[in-house]
């Protein structure tokens, strides 16, 4: 049960449209593929409407526009954002240099954020944890140990070009295999919940649609 | 492909389908029940809602997917009843589109099934990915937030519940929240999918708790006692049967699967010894 709608009329239709959406997409799996089709392009058509009325209404019209119409001399830092955002747009018409500017800005500011955290959140933090030490219990050590084994391992599977012995080409060649091993596991956990998905699609057509399961 | 191949390729998919559709017909408690699990992760978000103080504040970062949030759905339900049961205040943001949709479902029908509305504050979308996420961070407090993130005053809260499953997730948090804010603790609900990824920050303490898989969610729901809020929690649990022989049917394809390319293998290195 989804309980996404309520017990109106409206949400009665809500209902309806949702399991022949449903229908139409598992209807792909025993070979009709055309309406499933159509149903892709609705998908892409209604995620770009609500795109749209998210940027005009959470976006656009409070954070801008309001702020704008309050203060406009006050805030520089918008007008400045304005400035960019026309300059993406006038991108075919302006020089390259002026149009690579906001560009430059949007990946830079991206590239510093997700780099900083990765290596201030993740990395150093993890590499930390990956140092085996004494844990209360020896399963404990045991498995602390092994973790740091195996990342050694697969940050050895990473080595490509350089001359290695013997011993380096095994333990790359270990890395490798436990690294595969690893995305194995994750394509696991990924059917699983895929499976979830569908199972509760079966459960809303039964449940909420037919109302056979109460 | 073989006449025999085609029809099983053909036929397949539609009596997988009513194969599952049988088995979540069938009573959910016929033995299968996913919470008789491993409670560890349980205990872990017990753990962590009984150190909140009274009426607290949770900032609920809320950024599920479409494709995944049909796992988290009863245990987001659940928990979100469990914080609203302990008199907890609930500010919702979002990160991503999808995540405010589904946020915006959620929030209506807290509102439909009549949850204390004093308590729950929509926070709205914040545009930004990670930037708008370390603003966030920075602006967390009795007077900053509010200007940063919408009308109102958000006062510091005292953790953080992120609802993962899209770009935005538990690991940015992590990664954009915790270095700024370290002693705002997070809370993840994850799908099963996100457990490889997540499992090292819980294992390294950067997370307080996890729930990542149905399991983790079915032995937390089995150790609610909601009274009257039990109207939150989804009335009936996941078919384990069915989530059972879907398993079953993935493991008999993939193992198909490499049964036909070890047969290949094998047949040409047969061939190489003849030759």
């Amino acid at each position: 049960m989804n309980g996404l709608f309520g017990t109106g009329p409206a949400d009665g239709v809500a209902t309806w449209v949702a399991a022949i959406a449903t229908l139409v997409v598992l209807g792909a799996l025993v070979g009709e593929r055309r309406v499933f089709g159509w149903s892709q392009h609705l998908l892409a058509g209604l995620a770009t409407g609500f795109l749209a009325l998210l940027a005009i209404t959470e976006v656009i019209v409070p954070r801008l526009l309001a702020p704008l119409a309050a203060d406009p001399a006050g805030r520089t830092d918008l007008w400045l954002g304005v400035a960019l955002v026309v300059a993406t747009a006038a991108a075919p018409w302006v020089p390259r240099v002026v149009a690579a500017v906001p560009l430059s800005i949007a990946i830079g500011a991206l590239a510093a954020f997700a780099l900083g955290g990765a290596v201030v959140g993740t990395l150093l933090p993890q590499l930390a944890a990956a140092v085996a030490r004494p844990e209360p219990t020896p399963l404990a050590t045991l498995a602390g140990a092994g973790a740091a084994v195996i990342s050694g391992l697969v940050l050895i599977g990473f080595v490509h070009g350089a001359p290695r012995g013997r011993v380096l080409a095994t333990a790359a060649e270990t890395g490798r295999w436990l690294m595969l091993a690893g995305l194995g596991g994750w394509l696991g956990y990924l059917i699983f919940s895929r499976l979830v998905l569908l199972v509760d699609r079966l459960a809303f057509l039964i449940g909420d649609w037919l109302g056979l399961v109460s | 492909m073989s006449d025999r191949r085609a029809i099983l390729s053909r036929m397949g998919p539609p009596v997988l389908l009513l194969v599952l559709a049988g088995a979540v017909l069938l009573p959910a408690d016929i033995g299968l029940r996913l919470d008789r699990a491993d409670s560890s992760a349980s205990r872990g978000v017990n753990v962590a809602l009984d150190q909140l103080p009274e009426d607290p504040m949770v900032l609920v970062g809320f950024d599920p997917d479409l494709g995944t949030y049909a796992e988290l759905r009863p245990t987001v339900r659940a928990l979100l009843g469990d914080l609203l049961g302990r008199g907890a205040n609930l500010a919702f943001i979002s990160l991503t589109p999808e995540g405010r949709a589904l946020a915006i479902g959620e929030l209506d029908r807290l509102a439909r099934l009549e949850a204390n509305p004093g308590q729950i504050v929509d926070l709205g979308f914040l545009p930004g990915a990670e930037a708008a996420l370390v603003a966030l961070a920075r602006g967390l407090g009795p007077t900053a937030a509010g200007a940063l993130v919408g009308p109102g005053e958000l006062p510091d809260p005292d953790m953080a519940l992120v609802i993962g499953g899209n770009d935005l997730g538990p690991r940015s948090w992590v990664e954009q929240v915790t270095p700024r804010r370290e002693s705002l603790e997070i809370v993840a609900v994850a799908p099963t999918v996100l457990l490889p990824d997540l499992q090292p920050y819980l294992a390294s303490g950067q997370l307080a708790a996890l729930l990542a898989t149905p399991r983790d969610g079915a032995a937390y729901r089995a150790t609610l006692e909601l009274g009257p809020l039990e109207r939150l929690v989804e009335p009936t649990e996941p078919s384990s049967l069915a989530i059972l022989l879907g398993i079953l049917a993935a493991i008999v394809v993939l193992g198909q699967a490499i049964g036909v390319r070890f047969a290949s293998a094998m047949r040409v290195f047969g061939s190489r010894e003849a030759s």
